[in-house]
């Protein structure tokens, strides 16, 4: 059971529907749309090998660059595909309906993809970046054997869970002490019994947590989710790479909320306000506070919609990305000056 | 606590979130795509093996094909080449029947040539076979012929040798009748010794030296080994140049006896010698085809004559110059030499070998005795046979001119010494003895210096004296026993000197 949430992380999965782009058909009539599982933790070009088959009869001759776009909008590659279908179907659109070039590659947009060796060199970089938030180096990741970190590659690829909680102790990442996970483990979630231990620690404790923030914010507001405009250009989304600082202080739980605060300020002042639902749990005096600020419309992680009272250290320990980095997509109204 | 128990809550939330999250997208999901993918990639994989398979045979297929058309391209190629070589062959064969057909009209031609040579070819032995029998016929007459001109030879010999007799016989009967005109032509002597006193004031006077009549042997020199063929007098001396077998040329001072000197260089023997004038030099004539000269006083060569090609038998040179030297050899030619130029300057040649020659007086005319008999007489200059006298029966062996010139004796093998005139080249006299027997084809008479007495050698070896004015035998001197080859008088009267086949010479007075 303390594994439920990691597994259900690892296990995470979006239904693709894959077109091939007009003007890239090459045979008649078109072929037919590919159906694909997709990893929430793995990424875009990692599919190419199953997707490609369905296509290679229609392809026109010539070399392949292959990149994907929903509903016209270029997609990073280098963005896991769960942080994608988050930030941009803010109502999950199930399945996913994306459509594949194998030409015209936008290089003005995106970045030059090379195949899986980019993929595994970005995650490797991200893994180097995401120690040394945590450590203040990354010799870890650097000692690392050839074979282990291939290995490592391997599970995040494959999903394989066990082989990666086998070979993540390797790299020695000073985790965040998470008692609610234990907690949870010990106990059915109904029972809530007080342990000691946690106040034993006592002292204040900062840990740096590495969050790669994706922050979409709109100009007008809209009642539901389905009314959210379509994106049209990545300058929409604002993305903040910055670590948080992790403090533990006696008797309190640092939240996802103070986290949110300490990323962003402007949109949380001293009340706390998110989604809608959590304007309902809230006390209602903040409404009318937030028509001159902003207004954080939606906080999602792997997927799901949280309590912003959810407590921080186990929102690292579980949500987290393979390569340690936590990605939180945000909706957010902008500031009307 | 409130707080933890909100923190529990929000927790579960979450996790009902997760696993909400999960129902909607890989839990609902994943099952369809996997039933749709399988027999997808199922079928691929057939295909995929199908098309594999069809590909590999595909493969094999353009592999066959092009190896296929490779070797059509060869074929077609080597079929392009056979034709060609066919085309060729064709040509060939046209050429070579064409040839054939030529070649064959060739040998049908060359047939009949055959046929029409071989018919020939009979009729060509047949004429061969019928000339052959001519030949033998012919052959066989020629040798009864020959017999014939044999048996002839035979009968024209007998005759000969009859003729010889009655010719024999005929000169005895001649000799008798000429003693007995000897014995009384008591006139013809006193007109002779008439002839003879006149002479003696006319041109004689300077230089007449009366001659003793030689009785005596004065010295007997062994002078050569191997016979002595040549000897001669100096001028107005009684020194003796001698020459024989042994090549060497001595010179004997006839008073003592005595060897003053000898002469070497010759390459051969020497068969006769001539003195100058001047008594410088001595010529001698070899049998080695050669002439040479000796200067006297230093006893060196100063020439060697060549230019005869057998050997030289007689020698002669002017009375008055020393410069012409006349030279006779067995090749039949006579040659005229200069002795200051060193080299022949004129060449007779006659048919009959010449044994003796001589100078005349004045140095223009050459008598020369010859085998034949004849004394002959030539121009030295033009080598024109002047004049010619039968005065032997047989070879001349002996030519020598008395010291006044007008009279000539010469000496032939039937054993006669004629006299002759040098003017009219009429016998003054004949001289012959019955012992008297010339001993070889070069058997030197001479002439005493006042002209009166003639001395001979004999084959016996005694030396006989006539005296031409009373033409009788005034003197026989024996005292050698081999014959006698050669007599010289001396210039000054005496002595008379004789050399023999063993090289030994007595001076005699």
């Amino acid at each position: 059971m303390a594994k439920e949430a990691v597994k259900y992380v690892w296990e995470g999965a979006i239904p693709l529907q894959i077109h091939l782009h007009k003007s890239d058909v090459a045979s008649h009539p078109a072929p037919p749309p590919a159906l694909v599982l997709a990893p929430r933790i793995g990424y875009l070009p990692l599919l190419i090998p199953l997707i490609k088959p369905y296509f290679k009869d229609s392809l026109p001759p010539g070399e392949d660059s292959i990149w994907f776009d929903y509903k016209g909008f270029p997609l990073k590659w280098y963005i896991p595909t769960g942080v994608l279908f988050d930030l941009l179907c803010a109502e999950p659109e199930r399945p996913w309906n994306l459509t594949i070039h194998f030409r015209g590659y936008p290089c003005n947009i995106l970045i030059p993809c090379e195949g899986e060796d980019s993929v595994k060199w970005n995650f490797v970089n991200s893994l180097k970046e995401a120690q040394y938030i945590i450590n203040g180096n990354c010799k870890n990741v650097m000692n690392m054997s050839q074979s282990d970190q291939e290995d490592l590659w391997t599970s995040v690829m494959n999903g394989d869970l066990d082989a990666y909680t086998r070979l993540s102790p390797k790299l020695k990442m000073g985790t965040v002490e998470d008692e609610f996970s234990r907690k949870t483990s010990l106990s059915s979630p109904q029972s809530q019994q007080v342990v000691p231990e946690t106040e034993v620690a006592g002292q204040v404790k900062t840990a740096r947590i590495p969050v790669r923030l994706y922050v979409r914010s709109l100009n007008k507001d809209f009642e539901n989710l389905e009314d959210v405009p379509e994106i049209d250009t990545w300058d929409d989304i604002s993305y903040l790479n910055r670590p948080v600082e992790f403090l533990k202080e006696e008797g309190k739980c640092f939240t996802l909320r103070d986290a949110i605060k300490s990323l962003l300020p402007e949109f949380m002042g001293d009340r706390a306000q998110t989604s809608g639902e959590e304007r309902s749990i809230d006390d209602t005096e903040e409404a009318d506070g937030s028509r001159e600020m902003g207004e954080i419309k939606l906080v999602r992680i792997q997927g799901i919609e949280m309590k912003l009272e959810i407590p921080f250290s186990w929102v690292v320990n579980n949500l987290m990305n393979p390569e340690f980095y936590l990605h939180i997509s945000v909706l957010v109204k902008a500031p009307q000056r | 606590m409130v707080q933890e128990e909100k923190a529990m809550e929000a927790i579960n939330d979450a996790l009902r979130a997760l696993r909400k999250r999960h129902l909607l997208e890989e839990g609902a999901h994943a099952p369809a795509i996997s039933a749709l993918s399988k027999p997808l990639i199922s079928q691929g994989s057939e295909w995929k093996e199908k098309t594999e398979k069809l590909e590999t045979e595909l493969q094999q297929c353009y592999k066959a094909q092009s190896r296929l058309s490779e070797q059509l391209v060869i074929e077609v190629a080597e079929s392009r080449t056979s034709k060609a070589i066919l085309q060729e062959k064709e040509l060939l064969i046209n050429d070579l029947q064409k040839e054939l057909t030529q070649r064959r009209e060739d040998c049908t031609r060359l047939q009949e040539e055959l046929e029409e040579k071989t018919k020939t070819v009979d009729v060509l032995i047949a004429e061969n076979l019928e000339i052959r029998s001519q030949l033998e016929e012919m052959t066989s007459r020629v040798q009864k012929a020959e017999t014939e001109n044999k048996m002839l030879i035979d009968r024209w010999m007998l005759q000969k040798m009859q003729d010889a007799e009655r010719l024999n016989e005929a000169n005895d009967l001649y000799e008798e009748m000429l003693a007995k005109l000897k014995a009384n032509g008591l006139e013809t002597l006193a007109r002779q010794q008439v002839d003879g006193i006149v002479r003696r004031n006319e041109d004689g006077t300077d230089h007449f030296v009366e001659s003793t009549i030689p009785s005596t042997c004065a010295n007997r020199i062994h002078a050569h080994e191997g016979g002595c063929g040549s000897i001669v007098f100096e001028y107005n001396s009684g020194t003796l140049f001698t020459g024989g077998q042994d090549r060497a040329v001595k010179m004997w001072d006839t008073n003592s006896g005595t060897l003053i000197k000898s002469l070497y260089g010759s390459l051969g023997n020497i068969l006769d010698m001539a003195v100058t004038h001047d008594n410088k030099s001595v010529i001698a004539a070899t049998s080695s085809n050669n002439l040479f000269v000796w200067d006297v006083s230093s006893g060196r060569v100063r020439h060697t004559l060549t230019g005869h090609t057998d050997k030289v038998c007689a020698v002669d040179v002017s009375k008055f110059s020393s410069r012409h030297v006349v030279s006779a050899a067995y090749d039949r030619t006579i040659k005229l030499w200069d002795l200051h130029k060193g080299y022949c300057t004129n060449t007779v040649l006659f048919t009959s070998n010449c044994n003796a020659i001589c100078l005349s007086i004045d140095g223009l005319t050459v008598f020369s005795g010859h085998m034949d008999g004849n004394l002959r007489l030539w121009d030295i200059q033009t080598g024109k046979l002047l004049s010619e006298v039968a005065g032997h029966s047989s070879a001349v062996t002996s030519v020598s001119l008395s010291r006044n010139g007008n009279r000539i004796l010469t000496s032939g093998r039937d054993n006669v010494h004629n006299v002759f005139d040098t003017r009219t080249l009429e016998i003054c006299g004949t001289l012959r003895a019955s012992g008297n027997r010339l001993a070889s084809n070069w058997s030197r008479s001479c002439i005493s210096p006042d002209d009166d007495y003639v001395a001979a050698g004999s084959a016996d070896g005694s030396v006989h004296v006539w005296s031409l004015s009373k033409g009788n035998i005034v003197s026989i001197l024996k005292e050698q026993t081999s014959p006698i080859l050669c007599c010289s008088w001396s210039g000054i009267g005496k002595p008379l000197a004789s050399a023999d086949k063993n090289g030994y010479v007595c001076t005699w007075t």
